[in-house]
């Protein structure tokens, strides 16, 4: 019974985006702008979303850096470690091609490489515009993945 | 021994102690229950969160204690704490002592 209602009620007003992130190499300038994402020029938590610390209450991994060898068990296992429904968003050239660091010898990205992405945000490092956008685009991606799964239940 | 006892702010008794636990209680293991159960047991999504890393059988090696945050904290509060220390002596007739003393105290407080 108060499943059902809670089904009912988190229908109409779903869970708040909750995301975490995976610095895997970036020199930091990706994360300080996701950081002025949150702040309160930009204030993203206005509208529900927020970074949380752990990837197990987290919808959104958004990752930065183009992954280094030493950072790819983590950012696996990190990506492993969040409940379904899940998307990733990359933040900066790095995560996305490698930018600069394309074919250094001790990478193992770009971050596609390691594991599944949704959404590129690009830009050197990119504004928080941009990554508020792509942030929105992962919330589509996650409606139609729990469209796909409420589809599949019914089905079967 | 289980009447009411009226401290001038409220009342206390055991049948009111008894409900509110049982209410307390059976609200803590309804919240308890209500953790999100979209994870898959048996994967990754089951294990702890330790920064990415697999978990070591002792974190004493790569994990910062909370004494180191707090040294600072210890040493300006040494005086302080030594006198604590000093009063836990582990010894029985020690610890029942404060107990009476506690309890003599608070009787002088509520009672009175």
């Amino acid at each position: 019974m108060i499943n059902m209602l809670l089904e009912k009620y988190l229908d109409i007003l779903p869970k708040s985006l909750w995301v975490t992130t995976c610095n895997s190499g970036s020199c930091n300038g990706c994360d300080i702008e996701i950081v002025a994402t949150i702040s309160p020029r930009y204030d993203i938590e206005r509208f529900g979303m927020k970074l949380v610390g752990t990837p197990r209450h987290a919808d959104v991994l958004i990752v930065t850096g183009p992954v280094t060898r030493y950072m790819r068990d983590r950012l696996l296992r990190i990506y492993n470690q969040m409940p379904d429904p899940k998307a990733v968003v990359v933040v900066g050239n790095c995560g996305a091609s490698g930018d600069v660091f394309y074919k250094s010898y001790n990478l193992d990205g770009p971050v596609d490489n390691i594991i599944p992405v949704d959404v590129y945000v690009h830009g050197c490092p990119p504004r928080p515009e941009a990554i508020i956008e792509g942030v929105a685009k992962a919330v589509l991606k996650l409606e139609s993945l729990k469209q796909q799964k409420k589809a599949g239940e019914a089905d079967s | 021994m289980f009447g009411t006892v009226y401290t001038g702010f409220g009342y206390w008794d055991v049948t009111a102690w008894i409900v509110f636990f049982a209410i307390a209680s059976g609200l803590t293991l309804w919240l308890r229950a209500q953790g999100r159960d979209d994870y898959k047991e048996g994967t990754d999504q089951d294990e702890i969160y330790w920064s990415g890393n697999p978990v070591p059988d002792d974190g004493a090696e790569i994990s910062v204690p909370a004494s180191s945050a707090y040294w600072g904290f210890r040493k300006a509060m040494e005086p302080f704490y030594k006198v604590l220390t000093g009063m836990h002596t582990g010894i029985g007739t020690d610890i029942v002592g404060f107990y009476v003393l506690t309890v003599a105290f608070m009787a002088v407080f509520i009672l009175l």
